[in-house]
């Protein structure tokens, strides 16, 4: 305790035979190395050697990049550890190193030293990484990918499309691009891989009152908590968002309904036989679910339609911006898979009540999983000559 | 000096580099020897026929037995050798003289003379591409036909036709058809009706069939006959099925009633109830059915308020409100010759069980072909079993295995019909002069010889384009289409005809390029076996090398691309080999984790993979479960019995419910009868596909009678005119003229004969000369049945084939009895 007390009167006291420039400059010189000792520690650990020092980022994260293309291609680029995962920005580089602190307290009480514990907390470790990722449009890999230096001419057709609608606008590149360096989490379903890999999972942020589109056929329930279900939203319906709450958006289906049994199947406009959404008997007999409007004769079959509106829930999971990635996704498809005994015919050949008729005769005879296929029958109804006046 | 240490550690080394080294050669070597096999070991292979194990010797198919999990393998498995061998294998490429001396300018009243002279390959394709340039630079696309399809041969990479319109579709665009022969009136009907084309599309299945149903009616239906071939490389499960019927059938566990004006291969072997109808008057008989079970309550109200549509609109008609003419089984007996007291236990009895009525696709190949397809749903809703185990209505239980339970798992891709993304045809041109550029099927040679007319068809207008140039590829339409003669006249208008086929034809007899291509067993390829089981993948491996200078489909439009400019876009600069093992390996991705496949070369090695049984389904048990979140695909969601949507088409010959029409041809009292009384029945052939295995000649041999086609008779008609078995027959109308052999059989009523469609045509000069078969009103010395038959479409709505509405009349031949022209191949000329 005395030399404590010593030290103290020491610093206290003014200098005795220092000048306060030898004082200044040497304090200078010492904070410039401290700085600089600092910045090289915090340095030391942004490498990838520091990274990978932990077993199980090294024999996870790290063997799984070696198997894409931020590891090796043709240009000879890579990236490492820090490229991605450490912000380029001071302010958010120091951020994101206490935010690391969790994982000295993973390494410390071995959270994720095994390959169970791994796999099993790999969906909470990646859901962070693409929020912080959503939060500034993918900047970690626009630090390196630029839209406007994109040389669309050496894409394949199908990417070019895509890419050029992206850099539209200026998109998030893990709206599309999850997986792109480390194997994906298992998210419960593998639906429609192929589909998704193209759509995309849909934002994880929405804007009140705007429209999007269903990637995937989803649940729809009755509240923003609870697992009671009131239906279904069909694939690529157009619905409206209002708002958000706990993972689930509340979600505005405008549409028609046959006056027929509980009346519970919504379809996409009067007379038209393309489902929108599909409610439970409980749901359509629950006073509000259901709000109706005007009334019409169907004179093609002699029924009695109505305009209906439900707002309901769904996860915010699957609801992309743009419905043209789901239609060109269900075109290729179709020209690829109808085309294998006969030419596919024309889109406009038919009128959106006859494709169902034709795309179930047929559907036996390809291999597309219930989600393609309610896409692409969609597809051939909305492209049908009912929508489409063309020639053929 | 090396010491001793040095020595060993050098020998170590050595050694060891040597024995890693061949090690890993010798995989290498393994992979290089796909689809070569020791000469003695069987080999794998599928066709329509089956499924077969094939042994060689010196080379040569030796020894042709079935693929083991094939219980019931056809009679037509002794035919597998002569589609290899036989003298109408089209040898090297060839162009008809006259095209070759003035191309487009050639006097095409010499097609069908059969004089051709050979090229080489280059030569052909040449031709063939500078004539699609002529075609395309003068008319556009509207002048050039390349949409025929046909059934080809098994395999999905070397799938003729789709080879043939990705090739020709890099060159430019082309006319298309729309529907197909088999079931062109029925698939274009029923998705009004009851929401899907219906007719291939999976059924209940055989086990619940045979657990649930009191009654099967086979309605104008031969199974027994027809699930001997198959789209896909057959194995004829469904024969276990029938096998198990007869045995119910035997012990009285189950009725089965066959209506058909002929007694029928499955009658004779099922030993069950027949009903005699006379030919084409089934919706009468129907019409009658439903009367009585209307005016008797018999027909399920319930099922038809919560199920149809239009009941009430269509009872007016069936009582003779609407028309004064009561639809009751004495009016029907007096057209079908149907008892009427037959009419009324019939009716009673498919009403007071479960019934499941299964229909047979001849019934619609004729004219009105649409209304016995939609008469027979509306008894099945007015009996109410629609969507129950053993009840309702199935169109296709005697094709392709259906009502054998699928397994479930992903079949095979194929080889690209359509340009790859972003690819243009040369002639990137899609004016068609305001002609359509789809035409219905059958309306093909209308439109040769009426371009610019317009037609209605299926609810819109159809307008004719002017056809200059056809290209067929494993396709057969001078097979089965109808009236020969009048198609020679329709020839006569086009510039150029290329054919691409395995045996030399009709369709190449009237061509002006004809390429040979190999066979499916000389060639590599995958496809599935069972069918519509879907039970297995299949190694179709090669047995010999292609005859002569036949090419497979992929080789013969690689080759073309390459004089395209196109090859690697045509190919995607991949190998035969290459998109072998990307077909499978797309196959084995789309089944991961539901149905494990080995690797290519396991496969390849074994010979087939198994994919294991299905699961007994129900068709229909979905809507009838909730018709509102499962609805058909019809505007209504529901079965329609009356259809505003034909309604306001106003056909005078498909109405807003299904209607008894009478014929412009039909036998027994009707009309022409007293011009020509003889019905002729040409149904699917015993003893072929269609028209292929024909080309068989042993085969033939088993069946020909006096070197030609069969031509049923009754026996007491038959001695009205003198004839005995094997005498030589003339059969003829005002279309046309054959010559058949005689074959006497009580199976065939009064007034009926019947010739298997699929007999290769063979027209003969006057002279009795094979270059005069290009005269019109040639006689076929072979017995062709569509020598006879009518071009006339169905009706306005599916302009559909209508082979069976054909009347003719027969009698001894005393004339020169001419040699058989169909199988010999051209009178090849020099020049």
């Amino acid at each position: 305790m005395r030399w404590l007390k010593s030290l103290w009167q020491t610093l206290n006291s003014p200098a005795k035979y220092l000048t306060l420039g030898t004082i200044s400059l040497t304090a200078f010189v010492m904070g410039v190395l401290f700085w600089g000792g600092f910045n090289t520690a915090i340095e030391v650990t942004n490498t990838e050697e520091f990274c990978i020092g932990c077993h199980s980022m090294e024999s996870k994260p790290y063997q799984e990049l070696q198997k894409t293309v931020h590891w090796s291609n043709h240009s000879g680029v890579r990236a490492t550890c820090p490229d991605c995962h450490v912000p380029h920005t001071w302010s958010r580089k120091i951020a994101r190193k206490m935010e690391a602190s969790s994982d000295v307290w993973g390494w410390f009480f071995n959270t994720v030293n095994t390959d169970e514990k791994f796999e099993s907390k790999r969906l909470e470790m990646a859901t962070r990484e693409w929020a912080r990722f959503d939060r500034d449009d993918s900047l970690a890999c626009k630090n390196c990918h630029n839209y406007q230096s994109m040389k669309w001419e050496t894409m394949s057709k199908l990417a070019q499309k895509q890419m050029k609608r992206a850099a539209e606008k200026d998109q998030s590149c893990v709206d599309c691009h999850k997986g792109i360096a480390h194997t994906l989490p298992d998210m419960g379903t593998a639906r429609a891989p192929e589909l998704i890999a193209e759509v995309g999972t849909g934002p994880s942020k929405f804007e009140v009152n705007q429209h999007y589109y269903s990637a995937l056929t989803k649940p729809l329930y009755f509240s923003d908590k609870g697992d009671v279900e009131a239906g279904t939203l069909n694939v690529a319906t157009k619905v409206k968002v209002l708002e958000s709450a706990n993972g689930r958006v509340k979600i505005a289906i405008a549409g028609w309904r046959k006056q027929m049994g509980a009346g519970r199947v919504i379809y996409y406009d009067f007379g038209i036989n393309m489902l929108t959404a599909q409610l439970s008997k409980e749901a359509a007999k629950t006073e509000g679910v259901i709000v109706g409007f005007e009334q019409k004769e169907d004179q093609m079959t002699g029924l009695k339609w109505q305009r209906v509106e439900t707002q309901l829930w769904t996860d915010a999971q699957y609801l992309v911006t743009d419905q043209q990635p789901l239609w060109d996704y269900a075109k290729d498809t179709f020209r690829t898979s109808c085309s294998v005994c006969h030419t596919q015919p024309d889109e406009a050949h038919f009128d959106a009540n006859t494709w169902p008729g034709m795309f179930q005769g047929m559907i036996a005879f390809v291999n597309m999983d219930q989600d393609t296929q309610a896409l692409v029958q969609k597809y051939l109804q909305q492209h049908s000559s009912t929508f489409v006046n063309k020639e053929h | 000096m090396i010491n001793r240490r040095e020595f060993l550690k050098g020998m170590v080394a050595t050694s060891f580099t040597v024995v890693s080294a061949t090690s890993v050669l010798a995989p290498l070597s393994a992979l290089a020897s796909v689809g070569a096999k020791k000469r003695d070991d069987w080999l794998t292979t599928g066709t329509h026929f089956g499924a077969f194990k094939i042994k060689r010797k010196n080379g040569v198919i030796d020894q042709v037995k079935p693929f083991d999990l094939d219980k019931y393998p056809t009679d037509m498995i002794n035919g597998v050798r002569g589609l290899v061998y036989n003298p109408s294998r089209v040898r090297y490429p060839m162009v008809r003289l006259d095209f070759l001396l003035n191309g487009h300018q050639s006097d095409t009243s010499t097609r069908g003379d059969f004089r051709f002279v050979r090229v080489t390959w280059d030569q052909a394709l040449t031709l063939f591409k500078e004539s699609l340039d002529t075609v395309q630079t003068k008319y556009g696309p509207s002048g050039l036909h390349a949409g025929q399809t046909g059934w080809r041969a098994t395999g999905q990479l070397h799938s003729s036709t789709s080879h043939m319109q990705r090739a020709v579709g890099m060159h430019g665009n082309f006319v298309k058809k729309i529907g197909d022969y088999s079931t062109g009136a029925g698939q274009t009907i029923l998705p009004y009706i009851l929401g899907s084309t219906e007719v291939y599309a999976q059924g209940t299945s055989w086990p619940l069939i045979l657990e649930h149903a009191n009654t099967i009616v086979l309605w104008a239906n031969d199974p027994y006959k027809n699930l001997q071939v198959g789209w896909n490389a057959e194995t004829h499960e469904s024969y276990e099925y029938l096998a198990q019927l007869k045995q119910k059938v035997k012990q009285g566990n189950i009725r089965v009633i066959s209506i058909d004006p002929v007694a029928s291969k499955t009658q004779d072997y099922l030993g069950c109830e027949k009903i005699y109808i006379n030919p084409q008057t089934d919706v009468a008989l129907m019409l009658a059915i439903a009367h009585e079970l209307y005016t008797n309550n018999l027909h399920d109200k319930d099922f038809i308020n919560g199920y149809s549509l239009g009941f009430e609109k269509f009872v007016p008609y069936l009582t003779g409100e609407s028309d004064g003419i009561v639809k009751s089984a004495q009016w029907a007996e007096q057209i079908t010759a149907v008892p009427a007291d037959v009419i009324k236990v019939l009716a009673k009895t498919m009403a007071g069980g479960r019934t499941q009525m299964l229909m047979g696709w001849c019934i619609q190949r004729q004219q009105h072909g649409e209304q016995p397809y939609w008469m027979a749903a509306v008894l099945a809703t007015m009996i109410g079993q629609i969507g129950l185990p053993g009840g309702g209505i199935s169109y296709g239980h005697h094709y392709s295995s259906i009502g054998v339970a699928s397994s479930g798992a992903a079949a095979p891709g194929g080889f690209p019909r359509n340009l790859d993304e972003g690819q243009k045809p040369i002639f990137d041109n899609n004016d068609f002069k305001g002609a359509s550029s789809t035409i219905p099927v059958a309306r093909w040679i209308d439109a040769i010889l009426e371009p610019g007319k317009v037609i209605d068809a299926n609810g819109t207008k159809v307008t004719y384009p002017d056809l200059k140039m056809f290209v067929f590829s494993g396709n057969n339409p001078w097979n089965h289409h109808q009236d020969r003669n009048r198609m020679k006249a329709a020839f006569r208008k086009l510039e150029c005809v290329v054919t691409i086929d395995i045996n030399w034809t009709a369709t190449c007899r009237f061509s002006d390029i004809v390429l040979p291509a190999c066979t499916t067993l000389e060639r590599n390829d995958i496809d599935i076996y069972g069918s519509y089981a879907n039970r297995g993948l299949l190694a179709m491996q090669k047995i010999v090398e292609p005859l002569f200078e036949s090419l497979s489909d992929y080789e013969i439009f690689s080759r073309f691309a390459g004089i395209l400019g196109k090859e690697k876009q045509y190919t995607r600069n991949m190998t035969e080999t290459d998109w072998l093992k990307k077909l499978y390996n797309d196959c084995k991705s789309a089944n991961e984790g539901k149905f494990p496949m080995p690797d290519f070369e396991t496969f390849w090695r074994d010979g087939y993979v198994h994919f294991g049984e299905g699961k007994p389904w129900t068709r229909h048990a979905d809507f009838r479960a909730d018709p509102e979140i499962n609805p058909l695909g019809t505007p209504s969601g529901m079965i329609e019995i009356f259809s505003r949507k034909i309604d306001r088409y106003q056909y005078d010959d498909c109405k807003g419910h299904p209607t008894w029409m009478e014929k412009s041809e039909r036998s027994h009292g009707g009309p022409g009868s007293d011009k020509h009384p003889i019905w002729m029945q040409s149904c699917h052939p015993d003893k072929r596909l269609h028209s292929q295995m024909c080309e068989s000649q042993e085969y033939r041999d088993t069946y020909t009678v006096n070197g030609r086609e069969p031509v049923y008779l009754n026996p007491n008609d038959a001695k009205l005119r003198g004839i005995k078995s094997g005498d030589i027959v003339r059969v003829f109308n005002q279309r046309g003229q054959l010559l058949a052999g005689a074959v006497l059989s009580d199976n065939y009523p009064k007034g009926v004969i019947r010739i298997h469609e699929g007999a290769w045509y063979g027209p003969v000069g006057k002279d009795g000369s094979k270059a005069g078969g290009a005269e019109i009103g040639a006689l076929c010395s072979f017995g062709d049945p569509n020598t006879l038959t009518q071009d006339l479409g169905s009706s306005k709505l599916a302009q559909a084939c209508s082979a069976y509405t054909c009347l003719v009349d027969y009698e001894k031949y005393r004339g020169d009895v001419p040699q058989v022209s169909s199988f010999s191949g051209p009178i090849e000329v020099s020049l």
